[in-house]
């Protein structure tokens, strides 16, 4: 009896327990002052500085507007936000307004987490003017309703092939132009002491696996050597070759030419070890010679201050990707780079959707653009002779150390496309130690310059499951460390395996959303 | 009878109220792990019915689910990668417990029978201490002995005249530094029950053996091992009761696909289902299955344990 009602007692707990525990904080309600209160998680602009001041004066000015804004920053790395979000969802713990990446938007989209926000772009006709164009809007549209605001993210094309010079000066070679022409280079950079020092130290190609919706495994940092075989991206966007990359025959020549690099030994063998930082720590202290890397990582003042420091003499070089044997060459595949901003279906239903679309509004022109964009006038900016913010020299000017943290909303407020917004952000200034003149803004143009594949979309594509994604990172790099030897037969096997997987049914998939989006060309 | 049980009640009730009173700290002291727990441990179970469920969000909860039977069940056994998955966990628990376990009770052992006092403690401090880093801290550590480049490992091997071996990216390599950094970590800390049990030999057994002309070996063979030997079976039956609790956080630290051959467990799939799909009936169906296979090799083991030997859980 004892027993039965101790059983009894205990199921009563469990289930009134577990509603409260297992079922969240999930009040999104007004504030008892009469403010709506919105919590909102954003990708800070500088991730090396402190997450947004209490007494950031935006707070105020969106209190007047009856606003309680609580901001918090997202993780720095891409993979670290998705977790947090979707760790969020899983505890139905979304805030209310947050910004996600395309694939982890789908996933809340479906699972009805996200606001339908179809008719809230008329309530933000500036931003909407500015931002939200017919491709922006197709992006987080499922079944004709929109569940998220695209917003532009980064400055499109904004990274190269880029080699080191004075190792080429040093050596005395030419800048290679064609795929064996670069493997010669990436030889000489390894076995014939580059810089000088007498030791075997440096290697030809660095890289870490650097993965998006649209550059599978092994990623970003290998598509100028994927492109020389025509099979940059995950997906082939051309009418009449349409299809997922790893499919098409130059996949596997690409694979023959990455395992000769490997075998060679002329990437850094840790390219499947590091993390990106580790990566740019790598470079900075002279590993290697050529990479694939970003504009303002490469050369903005503070990014290029430790590579000045060690190489004084040091220079790197915007080149065109190589050709390869059919005469084909990229940086990679060209997108928007667009993120999205969502409202959480549960602050929709508490009624905020409106007053987030106020603060969001209130950030795309005027007072809010340029408190996110440079922080306040005379404290953390001022405007040169030509109109462009300038940063006010300091620690509270806005690329100063305590300033930086007053911008950490730039990426809600800017387009990245206007010219003020790029002269302002990528200053021209002069190396410390070396003296040399540089702009992030320069290397900008150099990198948008070379040939890139046109991939508009392609960021939005159908996303594969987890096991046939599994299978195809663990695939190719098996193939990459030497567990399976690359031969046809077992190229074929490989392929074979992914398509039981699913990967036959992802390209129809993909075929069918790229043809009704009218990406193909 | 219905009179007698009810005094009875009353009785338990009151003297229970009486304890309580009279020992309140104790019971607070008590109440911390209970609640722990329970909202931690017994109440989550509610939620396990998410298994059988085609549990779309949390938003909606789980009673608007729809009742899919196991349907959640039938998918992770019939998943590529549910042999590997079952093969690489017990791989790595077995491992664990083949490694670590002997080279706790050796360092146990050994600190016991230290006669220096401060190197003991120089010992034992050292031994405790990787296991207060967390696995992020020791991916560092590995890395840096470890990497394929600079590693000071492969600095050895290559000033040796050997060739580097990428010990992180390296299917034949991977497992091994996994079960023997878990042991580096670990070892230390796992080695304190033990320390613990050695602690409450009767030392008159040791003065006994030394005038009897026992050595140092004969002394551990004959008096400290079977004194431990209780606690070494109790240590080994929970450790199969979690025998797919392979590591989550070391694994997920240091695994790459160029061994998700050998690297992928249960738990790291589970992660990438449940967590980065937002597929969750089907991640809870796994762990759900893979506590009950842990619960039913306890039962097991202690059912063998206390027939072959004097030692069991319950």
């Amino acid at each position: 009896m004892k027993t039965r009602k101790f059983l009894a007692i205990l199921l009563v707990l469990l289930i009134g327990f577990g509603q409260v525990f297992a079922g969240g904080s999930s009040d999104k309600k007004a504030s008892d002052n009469g403010l709506t209160h919105i919590e909102m998680w954003y990708n800070a602009t500088q991730t090396e500085v402190g997450p947004l001041p209490n007494d950031w004066v935006g707070y105020d000015i969106l209190k007047d507007m009856g606003i309680e804004l609580e901001a918090s920053s997202l993780p720095s790395s891409t993979v670290d936000q998705d977790t947090k979000v979707q760790a969020a969802a899983a505890a139905n713990e979304l805030p209310d307004f947050f910004v996600a990446n395309r694939e982890v938007w789908v996933r809340l989209a479906n699972n009805g987490m996200l606001a339908d926000v179809t008719d809230l772009y008329e309530l933000m006709p500036e931003r909407t003017a500015i931002m939200f164009d017919q491709d922006a809007i197709n992006f987080t549209t499922i079944d004709g309703r929109s569940y998220g605001f695209a917003t532009p993210s980064i400055v499109t094309k904004n990274e190269g092939l880029v080699i080191r010079k004075d190792w080429l000066d040093n050596l005395g070679l030419e800048v290679p132009t064609t795929l064996d022409e670069l493997f010669d280079v990436m030889y000489a950079f390894t076995y014939n002491d580059p810089d000088g020092n007498g030791k075997n130290d440096t290697w030809g190609y660095g890289a870490f696996i650097e993965e998006t919706t649209y550059e599978s495994y092994p990623g970003r940092r290998f598509e100028p050597l994927m492109g020389a075989f025509g099979v940059e991206g995950t997906w082939n966007f051309s009418k009449d070759n349409f299809g997922l990359q790893i499919h098409k025959p130059e996949f596997y020549d690409f694979m023959v030419f990455m395992k000769k690099v490997i075998d060679a030994g002329v990437i850094d063998p840790n390219w499947m070890a590091y993390k990106k930082d580790d990566f740019r720590a790598a470079w900075k202290q002279g590993k290697f010679g050529i990479m694939r890397e970003q504009n303002s990582a490469l050369s903005s003042q503070n990014n290029y201050a430790p590579f000045d420091a060690n190489f004084p003499d040091g220079e790197w070089l915007v080149i065109e990707p190589p050709y390869g044997p059919n005469g084909l060459r990229s940086v990679g595949p060209a997108v928007r780079g667009l993120r999205i901003w969502c409202i959480s279906a549960d602050a929709a239903d508490a009624g905020k959707a409106e007053k987030i679309c106020e603060m969001f509004e209130w950030m795309a022109h005027d007072e809010g653009y340029l408190l996110c964009g440079w922080g306040q006038e005379g404290i953390n900016y001022t405007f040169d002779e030509n109109g462009i913010p300038v940063s006010i020299p300091g620690d509270m000017g806005f690329d100063g150390p305590i300033g930086q943290t007053y911008i950490q909303l730039r990426s809600m407020a800017f387009n990245y496309t206007s010219e003020t917004e790029l002269l302002s952000r990528y200053p021209v200034y002069t190396c410390e130690n070396s003296g040399k003149e540089m702009s992030a803004l320069w290397t900008l143009r150099d990198m948008q310059s070379k040939t890139w594949t046109p991939a508009n979309g392609m960021d939005s594509m159908p996303i594969p499951g987890n096991d046939l994604k599994t299978y195809y990172q663990q695939g190719l790099a098996e193939f990459f460390a030497g567990a399976r030897e690359l031969t046809p037969e077992n190229w074929q096997a490989f392929i074979d395996q992914l398509d039981a997987l699913g990967a036959t049914e992802w390209e129809q998939e993909g075929y069918e959303y790229a043809v009704a989006n009218n990406y193909l060309y | 009878m219905g009179e007698k049980g009810s005094l009875q009640n009353k009785t338990y009730w009151s003297t229970l109220r009486k304890d309580i009173a009279r020992q309140k700290w104790i019971y607070i002291l008590i109440a911390v792990p209970l609640i722990y727990y329970f909202v931690f441990k017994y109440v989550p179970l509610w939620y396990s019915q998410i298994a059988f469920r085609d549990f779309k969000s949390v938003r909606y909860g789980i009673l608007s689910s729809d009742w899919v039977g196991l349907e959640n069940f039938k998918e992770f056994v019939t998943s590529h990668y549910f042999w590997s998955l079952i093969r690489n966990t017990l791989m790595y628990s077995i491992g664990k417990i083949l490694v670590s376990l002997p080279l706790s009770v050796i360092l146990a052992i050994a600190i016991y029978e230290c006669r220096h006092n401060k190197l003991r403690k120089v010992v034992q401090t050292l031994a405790y201490l990787p296991h207060f880093l967390s696995w992020v801290i020791m991916y560092g550590i590995l890395l840096s002995l470890f990497a394929p480049g600079d590693g000071i490992i492969n600095d050895l091997i290559k000033f040796f005249g050997g060739q580097p071996i990428d010990f992180l990216t390296n299917s034949k390599a991977f497992p091994w530094l996994v079960i023997f950094s878990d042991a580096w970590k670990e070892m230390g800390w796992s080695a304190i029950i033990f320390i613990a049990a050695l602690m409450g030999i009767d030392v008159s057994l040791f003065e006994a053996a030394m005038v009897e002309g026992a050595n140092s070996w004969q002394r551990v063979k004959y008096i400290t091992f079977p004194a431990i030997k209780p606690v070494i079976v109790t240590v080994l039956l929970l450790k199969i009761g979690t025998i797919f609790e392979a590591g989550f956080n070391q694994i997920f630290m240091l695994y790459s696909p160029a061994v998700y051959s050998v690297a992928d467990i249960i738990d790291t799939w589970v992660y990438r289902q449940g967590l980065l799909e937002g597929r969750f009936g089907l991640a809870t169906a796994a762990g759900l299955f893979k506590g009950i296979i842990g619960m039913l090799l306890l039962f097991a083991s202690n059912y063998f344990s206390k027939k072959f030997s004097d030692s069991s859980l319950f």
